[in-house]
C-alpha cells in the first residue's frame, strides 16, 4: 500500500509496519524485527543516524517513542522494547506478520563524524545499552575512523545482560576493549562484580581521557556516579554525551510534554552533552 | 495599511458580507458578565455585540480544537486516513490580545521544522476581523494588561480587517490584501485627517483606564532567563497552584496537547488530540512511573519558564503571553501571569548577586 502523497507531510501520520520476528533479550525486553510494509519507507527509514528514535504505534492503544538500536550500517531494523505501559505491553503481544505502525526517525541523534579521530568510550548501565549499540556497531563498521574504542556495560545480574550475541562477538574483537560487570554474580559467573564504575579502576583498564568522547546511559542513579568517576578521571564536561528519556506524545516538538528547560528532546535532544544537560535546569 | 470609514448603523454589514463565503464566528453577550463566541446565524445576527467583556473561552479553539481528530484507522486493513478539515471561516470581533495569541501559535506550530499540517489547514481559511477596546466599561476589565504586553487596545499586525468606533462612526483598516479588498463594498467610505485625530486621542484616552498598566515583564523575563528566581520563590508559587488546569487551557498561547487513540466502532479507531496542561501531574510521567516533575512548583515553574525565559521569547519571536488577563480571572490561587511577574520582581529585586553586577 502506498501512502497518498498529501499524507506524506502529515507528520503525525505513522506508516505501516510488519513485524518479522520476536527475540527475547532479558526478563520483560524483547527486541523486535521489522520492516516497513512500503519498500520506499523503507528506503528513507534506513537514513536515520545512531540515537535517533521513532515513534512507534499500536493503534487503539498509542504511541510511544522508542530508541533506535540498530546501526544505519546493518541491514535490519529492530526496536528492543521493555513492557512498562499499556502501549508496550501491546508491542510484546505481536507476534511474527503482525501489523502496527512506525514513524520517524526523530531527534538529533549522535554527531558521529564529529568524532572521527578521537577515542569512544561507552558506559552503559542495563536498558541503557539499547541506544548505545547503534553507536557502538556503527563505530566498529567504521572501525579505522576512530581511535581506542572501550565498551563498559554493566547489568544487575548476568542474566540480565542484553544482546548476548553481539556481547560474545565484541569479547573476540581485537583493538576493541569490552568490559561487563554485573552487580550480583551467580555461580557460573567469572567476570567483575560490582557497579560499572568498578571498572574504571581495575589495575588493567586504562580509560584515554584527552582527545575522548564518553557516551554515558542508564537509570539515573547510575549516570549520575558514572559522571562523578569521568569527572576525576579529567573528563569536560562537554566530552560527555548522553541520550534523554520523557515522556512524548508527538516526537515533533509540538506537544510539549518532552521540554526540560530550554530544549525539546525531542528535537533538540535526545543527545545532549552534560554541558548542555547542566544548564537545562530540571531533573534530568 | 489603508483605511476606511464605516458608518456605524451598517458595521454588520460586515458580517453580511464575509457570511457570503464564511463561516462567520463573532462574540455573544450571555447572563451577566458571560459571553461567547458563536457562529452567526440568520437568527441570531441582529444580537452580535461590538463591546462586550472578552469571552473566557479564547478563539485559539478554532485554529487548536480542544479535540481534534488526527487520522482514521481501519484496523482489519490498516488503512490509515488523515482527517482533514479546512473550513473557510471569519473571526468577527477578535480582541487585540486574541489576535497576538493568534500570532503566536502561528509561530509556533508553522514556524519550526516541522509544520502541523492541521493547524495549518484550520489557518489558512481563517479571517480576523479584530475589534479595538474602545468602551471602557465593556471592553476594558480589571484583568486586562495588553498595554504591558504590547499586544493592545489597537493591535497593529496580525489581523486582516481592524474595526474601532470613533462614536458614529468605525475607522476599518486594511492589515492584508484580503482585508483590503472588502473595501470595493460601498459600506468603505474614505475618511479624512479628523477621524485619524480622533482615532489617536480615543486611543490615548483608552490607555488611561487599564488597571493594570505595569506589569514589570522586562524584570521577569531577566530574573527566570538568568536563573536567578530563588526555588522557595516557585514552591509560593506553587503551594497556590490546585492543579485545576485552567490558566493554560484558557490561554491564548499555550499549545501543549496530548494525543489518544479511540474506539469508534469495531472495526475504526481513530486517533485525536487533546489540550494538555502542564499543570496536571500525569503531564511529565513516563509509563513506569518516573516522574521528572513531582513537585507541584516544578510545574508551575515550567509555565512560567516556558512563556517568558528569553530563549522561547526568541524562538517565538514573543512572549507567550498576550496580557488578556484570563488566568487572572479564572485561577483560584491568585497565580494569574500579572501576580506571578509581581511575585518574581518583589522576591529577586535588589537579590542579584554581586558577581552577576560586577560582570555586567
Amino acid at each position: 500500500m502506498t501512502q497518498p502523497s498529501s499524507n506524506d507531510k502529515n507528520i503525525y501520520l505513522p506508516k505501516v509496519a510488519i513485524l518479522d520476528r520476536v527475540q527475547d533479550e532479558i526478563q520483560e525486553v524483547k527486541t523486535f524485527f521489522w520492516h516497513f510494509e512500503n519498500p520506499a519507507d523503507q528506503e528513507e527509514f534506513k537514513k536515520f543516524r545512531p540515537g535517533q528514535f521513532a515513534q512507534v504505534s499500536i493503534f487503539s492503544q498509542g504511541e510511544f517513542p522508542a530508541s533506535l538500536p540498530p546501526s544505519p550500517t546493518e541491514k535490519e531494523t529492530f526496536f528492543t522494547v521493555r513492557t512498562v505501559g499499556s502501549v508496550t505491553s501491546g508491542l510484546h503481544q505481536l507476534k511474527a506478520g503482525d501489523k502496527f505502525a512506525v514513524r520517524g526517525p526523530y531527534g538529533n541523534g549522535f554527531p558521529m563524524e564529529q568524532y572521527y579521530g578521537r577515542n569512544l568510550v561507552f558506559v552503559a548501565g542495563g536498558i541503557g545499552l539499547i541506544p548505545l549499540r547503534s553507536c557502538i556497531i556503527y563505530a566498529l563498521a567504521n572501525r579505522d575512523r576512530y581511535k581506542k574504542i572501550q565498551v563498559f556495560y554493566g547489568s544487575r545480574s548476568p542474566r540480565e545482560l542484553m544482546y548476548t550475541q553481539n556481547l560474545r562477538e565484541w569479547e573476540k574483537i581485537e583493538g576493541f576493549e569490552f568490559y561487563t560487570t554485573v552487580d550480583r554474580g551467580d555461580a557460573d559467573w567469572k567476570g567483575n562484580v560490582g557497579v560499572v564504575g568498578s571498572l574504571f579502576k581495575k589495575p588493567d583498564v586504562k580509560v584515554p581521557v584527552e582527545n575522548t568522547t564518553a557516551f554515558v546511559c542508564g537509570p539515573p542513579i547510575m549516570f549520575r556516579f558514572v559522571i562523578k568517576d569521568l569527572k576525576d578521571m579529567g573528563f569536560h564536561d562537554r566530552d560527555i554525551v548522553s541520550t534523554l528519556e520523557r515522556y512524548m506524545k508527538c516526537g515533533v516538538g509540538k506537544c510539549g510534554h518532552c521540554c526540560i528547560g530550554m530544549a525539546y528532546v525531542c528535537t533538540d535532544g535526545p543527545v545532549f552533552t552534560y554541558e548542555q544537560i547542566k544548564k537545562l535546569g530540571e531533573d534530568i | 495599511m489603508r483605511a476606511r470609514i464605516v458608518d456605524k448603523n451598517d458595521i454588520l454589514k460586515i458580517v453580511d458580507i464575509l457570511r457570503k463565503d464564511h463561516e462567520v464566528i463573532a462574540p455573544f453577550q450571555g447572563r451577566g458578565r458571560d459571553s461567547f463566541f458563536d457562529v452567526v446565524t440568520d437568527a441570531n445576527r441582529d444580537q452580535v455585540k461590538m463591546h462586550l467583556h472578552n469571552p473566557y473561552y479564547p478563539p485559539k479553539r478554532y485554529v487548536l480544537p480542544h479535540i481534534e481528530k488526527l487520522f482514521d484507522i481501519d484496523q482489519a486493513k490498516m488503512d490509515v486516513k488523515a482527517a482533514y478539515v479546512e473550513p473557510k471561516r471569519a473571526i468577527f470581533g477578535i480582541r487585540s490580545c486574541d489576535v497576538h495569541g493568534i500570532y503566536h501559535l502561528d509561530r509556533f506550530y508553522l514556524g519550526r521544522d516541522y509544520k502541523d499540517p492541521y493547524y495549518e489547514r484550520l489557518r489558512r481559511g481563517l479571517f480576523l476581523v479584530n475589534v479595538v477596546c474602545t468602551d471602557k466599561e465593556l471592553d476594558i476589565d480589571n484583568g486586562c494588561f495588553c498595554m504591558c504586553a504590547n499586544t493592545g487596545p489597537a493591535s497593529t499586525e496580525h489581523f486582516d480587517l481592524q474595526l474601532m468606533d470613533l462614536g458614529d462612526v468605525y475607522m476599518a483598516v486594511a492589515g492584508s490584501p484580503k482585508g483590503e479588498a472588502l473595501f470595493a463594498d460601498p459600506i468603505f467610505k474614505r475618511g479624512d485627517d479628523s477621524h485619524v485625530q480622533r482615532r489617536r486621542s480615543i486611543l490615548n484616552e483608552v490607555r488611561k483606564h487599564f488597571k493594570l498598566a505595569v506589569n514589570w515583564y522586562s524584570a521577569a523575563v531577566r530574573y527566570i532567563t538568568t536563573g536567578q528566581v530563588p526555588e522557595e520563590l516557585w514552591a509560593q508559587v506553587g503551594n497556590r497552584c490546585l492543579e485545576c488546569g485552567a490558566c493554560t487551557y484558557l490561554c491564548p498561547a499555550c499549545t501543549c496537547f496530548t494525543v489518544a487513540d479511540r474506539k469508534v466502532d469495531g472495526k475504526v479507531v481513530e486517533r485525536v488530540r487533546l489540550w494538555d496542561s502542564c499543570a496536571l501531574s500525569g503531564f511529565t510521567r513516563m509509563a513506569g512511573g518516573h516522574n521528572p516533575r513531582r513537585a507541584v512548583h516544578d510545574r508551575r515553574n515550567r509555565r512560567f519558564f516556558r512563556k517568558l525565559a528569553h530563549y522561547f521569547v526568541q524562538r517565538e519571536l514573543s512572549m507567550a503571553c498576550v496580557g488578556c488577563g484570563r488566568c487572572i480571572d479564572v485561577c483560584h490561587g491568585d497565580i494569574g501571569m500579572p501576580s506571578v511577574v509581581e511575585i518574581i520582581r518583589r522576591g529577586c529585586a535588589g537579590k542579584e548577586n554581586d558577581s552577576t553586577i560586577i560582570k555586567r
